[in-house]
């Protein structure tokens, strides 16, 4: 299996009506929109970035190597923002 | 506590759509302090099981709770506590919590902090033991809880301070926020002393009068803008409801507050409520699906429906802007949920007094003044005002 890509388990969040509101321990309020809600969807431990690219890819109607583009983009800012673990194994 | 941009757009989504955002669920009302000014019964009359609390949290999931406060009572009586915290983590919720933390050692700190709970709130009515103590009616309970502060604070939860202040320590304010400094916590300071919950009112003699607190509002220790006569009053001042959120939004500008709005409460028994102080019983999830209490109770539409600029005595006060009125406390004190209360009313000129208005008065105090004698006053202005036909004086 690719990378795994999993949430942040000190994260608490909700999804209402298909909109994604996620509360850090730090109390900072973090919104996602479409694309990210997927990823964040999928990011439940079991998938890889590859899974997760296919997704995507099937998802959008985009081509594979697009999707893997736009996940790794993605991934870099949620990553940063602490909302998403790469690589890491742990469930969320 | 002001509110980002996207908080307040989520505020007013789930304010206008009745969305259960924020629920406090009391686990208990045991406890093992007997805090002389607590509206609680500690008699357990069957509270809910750990799997009927389980239940209740799926079902506040699926509903769209995000924001979950577990209270009491002393929350960490309950042999399950642990348990119900992490299934609640499970379900995702930003948990907080509320206790006197006597029972939170080194272990359980560092569980709170495995499981990630984001706040502890915990009342301190003095950095005196002395004080505190006889509050608590627990000898150590200060020196307990202050070690069960640093043991969290070890392990880097956010813990807050909150001090209700009633007669026997109104002069702690000072050596609280000293304290809480110290500490590098927050800390409210809460004014609300309410009735019990079964209506008793012998409570409210705990409370400071407006006069006795007037010295406390303008302490410049606590608001250093208090005396400016251009700062808004209380602008910086750590006050507020323990038992609120305190979450300020523009979505509340004609609703008194979230209650049954997006917020509720739900008690160690089942019974849902708009907000632990306003018991008005809306249904029982031990009966009911939460959802059908929530979206079909008409005690809960009727809470809905009120509109602070359609209540009859309140929406006409000149000093409106500085009364902090809660209509769960108009019900229990003044007997109806759109009336005005005297504690209320008593705040608000308090309040417009410090702002720099001269002898302000409340609409419901205005009520009660003696009313003049129109007609008499209309005799002496006009002598023959009294014998003209009424049918002349429209002609």
């Amino acid at each position: 299996m690719s990378e795994c890509v999993v949430r942040n388990p000190r994260l608490a969040w909700r999804e209402v009506d298909g909109e994604m509101i996620i509360i850090s321990p730090d109390g900072q309020v973090h919104e996602l929109n479409e694309t990210a809600t997927l990823v964040w969807k999928h990011a439940a431990g079991d998938k890889g970035f590859e899974e997760i690219a296919d997704e995507m890819a099937a998802e959008y109607d985009v081509t594979l190597e697009e999707a893997r583009a736009d996940l790794a983009e993605l991934l870099v800012a949620l990553e940063h923002k602490q909302l998403l673990l790469v690589g890491s194994s742990r469930k969320g | 506590m002001p509110q980002t941009p996207v908080m307040d757009r989520w505020i007013r989504e789930t304010v206008n759509r009745h969305l259960p955002w924020s629920v406090h669920v009391d686990l208990t009302y045991r406890c093992n302090e007997r805090c002389i000014h607590c509206y609680l019964d500690h008699e357990d009359h069957g509270e809910m099981s750990t799997a009927e609390i389980k239940n209740v949290l799926s079902q506040l999931a699926e509903s769209g709770t995000l924001f979950l406060t577990f209270s009491g009572g002393e929350i960490f009586l309950r042999q399950d506590i642990f348990e119900l915290i992490e299934f609640a983590r499970d379900l995702h919720f930003d948990v907080s919590l509320k206790t006197n933390a006597l029972l939170i050692d080194a272990e359980r700190a560092r569980r709170l902090r495995d499981l990630a709970v984001r706040k502890i709130q915990v009342s301190i009515y003095s950095a005196d033991p002395e004080v505190h103590d006889a509050i608590t009616k627990v000898r150590g309970s200060l020196a307990r809880t202050l070690a069960a502060i640093r043991f969290l604070q070890a392990q880097g939860l956010l813990v807050k301070i909150a001090c209700p202040l009633m007669k026997q320590n109104l002069t702690a304010y000072r050596n609280v926020q000293a304290l809480a400094q110290e500490l590098g916590v927050p800390y409210v300071m809460d004014l609300t002393i309410t009735p019990k919950m079964d209506g008793d009112m012998s409570l409210l003699q705990l409370r400071n009068s407006a006069a006795e607190l007037l010295p406390v509002l303008q302490d410049p220790v606590l608001n250093p803008h208090s005396c400016s006569r251009d700062a808004a009053p209380s602008a910086a001042l750590p006050t507020g409801s323990a038992v609120s959120s305190g979450i300020e939004s523009s979505a509340y500008e004609d609703i008194p507050c979230s209650a049954g709005h997006n917020s509720c409460y739900i008690s160690p028994y089942g019974d849902v409520y708009p907000c632990v102080q306003m018991p008005l019983a809306t249904g029982n999830v031990r009966q009911q699906p939460f959802l059908e209490i929530w979206n079909h109770s008409p005690e809960m539409s009727r809470v809905r429906a009120v509109r602070e600029s359609q209540l009859p005595v309140c929406s006409t006060c000149s000093i409106r802007q500085y009364c902090e009125r809660c209509p769960g406390l108009a019900q229990m004190e003044g007997g109806d949920l759109l009336g005005a209360y005297e504690r209320a009313c008593e705040m608000a000129e308090l309040k417009a007094r410090m702002a720099g208005i001269a002898e302000p008065i409340s609409a419901l105090h205005l009520q009660k003044l003696p009313q003049p004698d129109f007609c008499a006053l209309q005799s002496q202005a006009d002598p023959a005002s009294s014998s003209r036909p009424i049918a002349s004086v429209r002609g």
